[in-house]
């Protein structure tokens, strides 16, 4: 077999149904242990259209993309090129009938120049590399489907987004027709987002199809000539024409109901300061993580820190949280100090922590629900679980975690009932009554319905005058949810706003350091 | 055209129960049948000598409480090697520590044993022994909680220098363990205060009883008590434990220490018990290596240790006494363990993963 990159795709009819379907998956089946992860599902794509698979987490889209590509085999069904039937044993196969994945985690050498990841991997290359002929070979890829990027550039120095553009020109330069792009927005700031639909619209425009995998509701009704709703495995609907669907719509056919995620921002006065950050530094192997970073957060107040993954925000809860001690500053909760004093110390004086990190760092997976329970709290030499079987299936009820029962192990919750043990754990007090809540992407990876408990949890918690730190890359969710904005880039505090006054495009800019994408 | 069929391996997401006795189970059958094989290729009957050794190790009554009195040290190793695999350190030096055991049981049995009752005697050579066994790894344990250093490579390496240390006390004239006036170099009797008779008519010491109990024990704190939990939290996730404020660098100190003290408590055994003195012979025996065996076929399940122990000891028994009432030799006992460790260790595959054989690529046309 040899490849198919020189197939033509003709002219400017690309977009309508007078495109011919490029790719398409017939009654495709795919079980895994103990799930059916897609049930006789059908696909196609067009040459020169963006075709969208949009479901929550666990409804097998990323299942259904993998097999398209080759990474995985399905057990029925099948799958046609251009009308031909294929068979894909790998990714490599994959490539050679001009299919390609883009990976939400690049898979790049960070110390390669651009050109050579791109050509990474490529069979058609001498035994020296001629270093001047890729350049220019990788540059002119680039360039044809508007992507500018310096094919001289080492990867490790450059942005999210042009990394995933690197990605982007090493699938065209090895011939991909048929792009997918596994939730490819999930990492890029939003000016970062804009210039990816361009240029996903230059590679449409040159005939190229791509397969665009998301669960944000909003972007795929931007970019999608047609959507393929998955739930449970299943198809549960189809909806052509960009702009014409409503997200309403496509909600319910992702989760099966009406879903509301707007929350009322707290429109009551603000208490006492609780949590009180001076000056707070830290640095690493001689990298400064935070620099001089102050800021408050009181009794029914919810304080967002928004950034690009890296920026900081892990080190900051975990500062906070008593498991990292700053290289200079100081941290208070409740008027007493708690830098340098570790974790219990402040759990004492009632500090709640819901790392970013759910199972191996907020949950033992191979622990119980009950024993998770334990894990933050006091426990006596000898464990007396009996004594908190009580409170642990209260929690289980209240919180509505769907478990057999407390000895459930922690490990087989959904990502959704994972958070809702940590949130329960987290919210009901264990050493002390908490006043202080850090919470950092807490509807990472979860479901709408999901989503929707947890935003509804911290609501009530900063109701009930918790004062919440939310840490979160989800701009949106920051947007929806925060009293009060902070944007921390290269660790330090760079834009403040209040929750109401905030604008999309200003904290935008400032997570990107103030400069628009391009001018890198 | 005909699809091939593949094997493939199914992860499973969870591990049925009854797979967690019957892996053990088949693997010291298959190892049983891999040794059977041996047996048959080089001459020898399979039948009389494995009837011969499970009569010799098992069934007769001397069989069985030699194979008692022998499992005493080989669960109190397999508890050592247990104690640290279940928090992922891997301490193979219980050998030098059940050399050093044996040494500070030596120690305490002929310069405190003669001022004390028997009854306060025979558990301080206990005592002193398994300090001593802590004691030996104490380096180890230090470098590993204080800077990672590998424990594998320091416990091994130990167990060289604990054999020459035992070795210098045995051989050097005039030393404080070497028995007088015999020029033939072998250890000087603890007092008699320091040693327990055996049961009986038998080989067996009361001594099989307390590390039973000594076994169970453990079982109960490592299910039930705060220790065992942060064990347990350590274990399975590190960056759990650091975020719940739980001291991993002292807890890995503490179970590397009682580990030590386990496989020093099994060479304090040898000296109340069958041994009484410093013995040099123990150098040949393996005793501590066979705990890593024992404490991988019980997959370091503290109980479960108890019957691994026994059924080992009885292998060891019944194939040392082959090589006395028949001529088969001593090694098939020493290869039908390495057999049991390689089948038990490959068992490991079939209860994560599901087996089966699949056509390619089914198409619906």
């Amino acid at each position: 077999m040899t490849n198919t990159s020189h197939e033509v795709v003709k002219g400017p009819h690309h977009s309508g149904d007078a495109a011919p379907i490029a790719l398409s998956a017939h009654s495709i089946t795919k079980r895994f242990p103990g799930v059916l992860a897609n049930d006789s599902v059908d696909f196609d794509v067009r040459a020169g259209e963006v075709h969208t698979l949009l479901g929550e987490n666990g409804a097998g889209k990323s299942t259904l993309a993998a097999m398209l590509c080759g990474l995985y085999q399905p057990d029925s069904g099948y799958l046609l090129r251009n009308g031909q039937q294929i068979a894909l044993s790998s990714p490599r196969a994959g490539l050679q009938h001009g299919i390609a994945m883009v990976h939400q985690h690049f898979r790049l050498v960070e110390r390669f120049t651009v050109a050579e990841n791109v050509v990474l991997g490529s069979r058609d290359l001498s035994f020296t590399l001629n270093r001047k002929t890729i350049d220019e070979k990788v540059a002119a890829v680039a360039e044809s489907y508007g992507l500018p990027i310096d094919p001289q550039a080492i990867v490790g120095e450059l942005s999210v987004g042009q990394r995933q553009r690197v990605e982007i020109v090493k699938a065209l330069y090895q011939g991909a027709e048929i792009l997918l792009l596994d939730e490819p927005t999930a990492v890029l700031v939003p000016a970062e987002v804009e210039k990816l639909f361009e240029n996903v619209h230059a590679m449409t425009a040159a005939g190229k199809s791509i397969v665009f995998i998301s669960h944000k509701l909003g972007e795929v009704v931007e970019i999608s000539d047609r959507v393929t709703v998955l739930r449970g495995g299943r198809v549960t609907g189809h909806v052509s024409g960009r702009g014409s669907t409503d997200t309403k719509e496509l909600a319910r056919l992702m989760v099966g109901r009406d879903i509301n995620l707007s929350t009322q921002r707290a429109s009551h006065a603000t208490g006492h300061e609780v949590l009180q950050i001076r000056e707070l530094s830290l640095a690493s192997e001689g990298v400064d993580i935070l620099s001089n970073i102050s800021f408050n957060v009181h009794e029914g107040e919810m304080v967002g820190i928004a950034g690009v993954a890296g920026n900081g925000q892990r080190e900051l809860a975990d500062t906070i949280a008593g498991l990292i001690s700053p290289t200079a500053g100081t941290i208070s909760i409740g008027g007493a100090m708690t830098t340098d004093r570790g974790p219990i110390a402040a759990r004492e004086l009632g500090l709640a922590y819901v790392p970013e990190d759910r199972l191996g760092m907020g949950l033992v997976p191979s622990m119980s629900i009950l024993d998770n329970l334990l894990l933050t709290r006091d426990r006596h030499i000898v464990v007396d679980r009996a004594s908190v079987r009580p409170e642990a299936n209260r929690l289980i009820e209240q919180f509505e975690i769907k478990a057999n029962d407390a000895d459930h192990v922690a490990r087989k919750l959904s990502g959704g009932n994972a958070q809702k043990v940590l949130l329960a754990r987290e919210l009901s007090g264990g050493r002390a009554a908490t006043k202080l809540l850090v919470v950092c992407s807490p509807t990472r990876g979860l479901d709408v319905g999901a989503i929707e408990t947890v935003r509804r949890l911290l609501d009530d918690a900063r109701s009930a005058g918790q004062a919440i730190l939310l840490i979160s890359e989800d701009l949106d969710e920051i947007m929806s949810l925060a009293d009060r904005i902070l944007v921390l880039y290269r660790g330090a505090i760079v834009h403040e706003t209040s929750g109401e006054a905030a604008q999309l495009a200003t904290v935008g800019a400032a997570m990107a350091g103030l400069k628009t994408e391009g001018a890198a | 055209m005909r699809a091939p069929f593949r094997i493939i391996f199914e992860q499973r997401s969870e591990t049925p129960k009854y797979l967690a006795a019957f892996v053990p189970l088949v693997s010291v059958l298959a190892a049983l049948i891999a040794g059977g094989l041996f047996l048959m290729a080089t001459g020898y009957s399979v039948s009389e000598t494995y009837g011969n050794m499970l009569s010799d190790g098992f069934l007769s009554s001397s069989g069985i409480t030699d194979t008692l009195g022998l499992s005493t040290v080989l669960i109190c190793t397999g508890l050592c090697a247990a104690f640290a695999f279940q928090m992922n350190l891997y301490n193979i030096g219980g050998e030098g520590q059940l050399y050093l055991g044996m040494l500070g049981g030596a120690w305490a049995g002929l310069a405190l044993g003669p001022h004390l009752p028997s009854i306060i005697a025979v558990p301080t050579v206990l005592l002193i022994g398994a300090g001593f066994g802590a004691a030996w790894i104490f380096v180890p344990a230090f470098v590993r909680s204080r800077l990672g250093t590998s424990e594998i490579v320091s416990t091994l390496l130990l167990t060289y220098i604990a054999a020459s240390v035992l070795n210098h006390f045995v051989y050097t004239p005039n030393s404080y363990f070497r028995a007088p006036d015999v020029s033939f170099p072998m250890g000087r009797a603890v007092s008699d205060s320091a040693q327990l008779s055996a049961i009986g008519d038998t080989r067996m010491y009361p001594t099989f009883f307390l590390i039973v109990a000594l076994a169970l024990f453990l079982f109960w704190v490592v299910k039930r008590t705060e220790f065992g939990y942060r064990i347990q939290v350590i274990s399975d996730s590190p960056r759990a434990a650091h975020y719940a404020g739980i001291n991993a660098r002292r807890t890995t100190m503490q179970v590397m220490l009682i580990s030590g003290a386990l496989s020093g408590l099994g060479g304090a055994t040898l000296i109340v018990g069958e041994f009484g003195k410093l013995d040099q012979g123990v150098l040949l025996l393996g005793y501590g290596y066979a705990g890593i065996v024992i404490a991988a076929l019980a997959r370091n399940n503290f109980a479960a240790i108890i019957v691994s122990g026994i059924l080992f000891s009885g292998l060891r028994v019944g194939g040392d006494k082959l090589q006395i009432t028949t001529d088969t030799p001593i090694h098939i006992g020493v290869m039908l363990q390495g057999a049991i460790l390689l089948f038990a260790l490959g068992g490991e595959a079939f209860r994560r993963y599901k087996i089966r054989a699949v056509r390619m690529q089914a198409v619906a046309q």
